[in-house]
């Protein structure tokens, strides 16, 4: 059983602010109750495959010029720095 | 001027002369105005359309080498990027986005002088069946404006269907270009993983996501893969497919070859009885096509959607993490904020159903339940992919209905989570195991379309497209009524 607690604070971990807590929290749940079917399938013998490139496959890492200032594009900076509030 | 006819027929009619591309942009433009108030399929039209469309024309005239699109209409969703205009993703929090870069799949259709009409519609982020998650409100099904267009890439189906464009670009994580192309009847591709490059598609789930062609017809479909498939080197998971001409022997029939129809896709719960009798028909039709079809059994299916949500919210807590309202987003006073509660507030823009698979995708992978979870999700993937690896041994291609259910009315299942991730069933296998699966329009059954999917081996659209095209010679479906 999914305790809702956990997934609240998971969701802080998440930075989402949970305004109207019930409505989510209890969707989620559901969502992760019918997950509980992963349970009932044999995957003792199963390993987990993934696909893989080679380093020589890769693009070069190579500088590619490009002709706007990204930067400006975005609503706060200042020079080359990205505006951002302040840390405690 | 007959805007329902096919991207083939409209570049015949360009080159003799029978319409400019102008005239054509000019009346699709038009239809746009009359029916996308009710149909909402778009989010933001091409201002410069009629203009591009007119530099096309002035190239047709001075015998200028022209690109192969001869400026037919597309439209594109609104998650693969544009230079210069608005990619909202259908959310709040990209409201005021302009993309600094286009996409290599615009950027080759561009070149092959299409024209693009506009962006369209989708769920939030696209996440969603049926694009009651979009922030701007849904589009409405062409085939009956009280009901669903599915999704999520429900915008694009919606102008293909309503003849407010001859094709559209979507995206499919697990099956948001074929789910809307059975529900509003038009030809949906998810091409094998790494066929079609997505650089410029907003990320959502990296790992399994496609962009795919949706269209009036299957040979639009192969053409349309003609241009914007192939190696991309702004996307490394891209794969060469050796220039492959997909119209290429189209009409060659299926005549010997066999066909899976997958057990767990055709007997499910959920499988509507109209769903279930079109299905048989497609199999009789089939068989009279010469295939020989037999039931296969992928027992690993029922386990699909549960490893699929798992996966791609995992994905997409990753993913949607950059919107932080710092480097992209609208205007929110930082004064009283400390950094994370900036964050955390400004993120409340993002709609419930993003809200909820960024939870869950904090929740699956993460130290105490990863192991109950994501590696499981992970190892049903990898015994899913030697499933149907077997099956594809034996058979050519494995069929089932795309959707096990019709178009439905608004609201009839957006406060079920359960119900509504099951409308994925018949369309995550092809996402896990990235495989191609195309969605053919079958039937008009209650006024609501009915569409059938076929899967095949990996880079096997050729064969895919010539058993999509046997399918589609033995329908005779009735024109939209709008």
């Amino acid at each position: 059983m999914v305790d809702e607690d956990e997934i609240i604070r998971v969701a802080k971990l998440m930075k989402i602010d949970l305004e109207d807590h019930g409505e989510h929290v209890s969707r989620v749940k559901k969502m992760l109750e019918y997950f509980d079917i992963l349970d009932q399938i044999d995957l003792s013998s199963e390993e987990i495959t993934s696909q893989q490139k080679s380093l020589n496959e890769l693009r070069k890492d190579e500088f590619i010029p490009y002709d706007k200032k990204l930067i400006e594009s975005l609503k706060n900076f200042r020079e080359h720095y990205v505006r951002a509030p302040k840390m405690n | 001027m007959n805007l329902n006819t096919s991207i083939l027929k409209y570049i015949e009619d360009v080159k003799s002369g029978s319409f400019t591309v102008e005239e054509f942009t000019a009346a699709t433009l038009q239809r746009i105005k009359d029916v996308d108030e009710a149909v909402h399929a778009y989010l933001s039209l091409n201002d410069s359309a009629i203009n591009d469309a007119k530099k096309i024309d002035q190239k047709i005239s001075s015998g200028e080498k022209i690109g192969q699109c001869y400026g037919f209409p597309i439209s594109i969703k609104d998650n693969i990027c544009i230079t210069g205009t608005k990619t909202t993703c259908a959310s709040k929090i990209l409201e005021n986005f302009i993309a600094p870069y286009t996409s290599t799949v615009v950027n080759h259709l561009q070149n092959e002088d299409a024209v693009i009409t506009g962006k369209t519609n989708l769920d939030e982020f696209a996440m969603g069946l049926t694009t009651e998650f979009s922030a701007y409100g849904p589009t409405k099904n062409p085939w009956n404006l009280d009901y669903v267009p599915g999704g999520s890439s429900g915008g694009s189906a919606a102008s293909v269907a309503a003849n407010e464009c001859l094709a559209s670009l979507g995206s499919d994580t697990g099956g948001s270009v074929r789910n809307p192309a059975s529900f509003c009847s038009v030809v949906g591709l998810k091409p094998t993983y790494g066929l079609i490059s997505r650089y410029g598609l907003i990320s959502y789930a990296n790992s399994i996501e496609q962009i795919g062609p949706m269209t009036k017809t299957v040979k639009d479909s192969a053409f349309l893969l003609n241009i914007i498939a192939g190696q991309d080197a702004n996307d490394d998971t891209t794969i060469d497919n050796d220039n492959a001409n997909y119209l290429e022997n189209i009409e060659n029939g299926i005549e010997g070859k066999k066909i899976g129809i997958i057990k767990e896709m055709t007997t499910s719960d959920g499988l509507s009885s109209e769903v279930s009798a079109a299905t048989k028909d497609a199999i009789n039709d089939f068989e009279s096509l010469g295939a020989s079809c037999e039931e296969v059994t992928l027992p690993t299916i029922p386990y699909t959607v549960a490893a699929y949500y798992t996966i791609t919210s995992t994905e997409a807590g990753s993913n949607l993490a950059r919107y932080d309202n710092i480097r992209y987003g609208y205007e929110m006073d930082s004064e009283g904020y400390e950094y994370n509660s900036y964050i955390s507030k400004s993120r409340t823009r993002f709609g419930p159903e993003v809200t909820r698979r960024i939870i869950l995708g904090g929740f699956v992978p993460s130290a105490g339940h990863a192991g109950k979870y994501f590696l499981k999700a992970l190892k049903v993937k990898s015994k899913l992919i030697s499933e149907i690896n077997s099956a594809f041994e034996k058979f050519d291609y494995l069929i089932a209905p795309t959707a096990p259910v019709q178009p439905f009315r608004f609201g009839e299942k957006i406060d079920d989570p359960v119900t509504l991730m099951l409308l994925d069933y018949n369309t995550v296998t092809a996402n896990l195991t990235g495989k191609p699966a195309i969605s053919v329009p079958y039937r008009i059954s209650n006024g609501l379309p009915i569409g059938m999917q076929i899967m095949a081996n990996s880079l096997q659209e050729k064969s895919l497209f010539q058993a999509a095209y046997a399918l589609e010679t033995k329908t005779k479906l009735p024109e939209v009524p709008l």
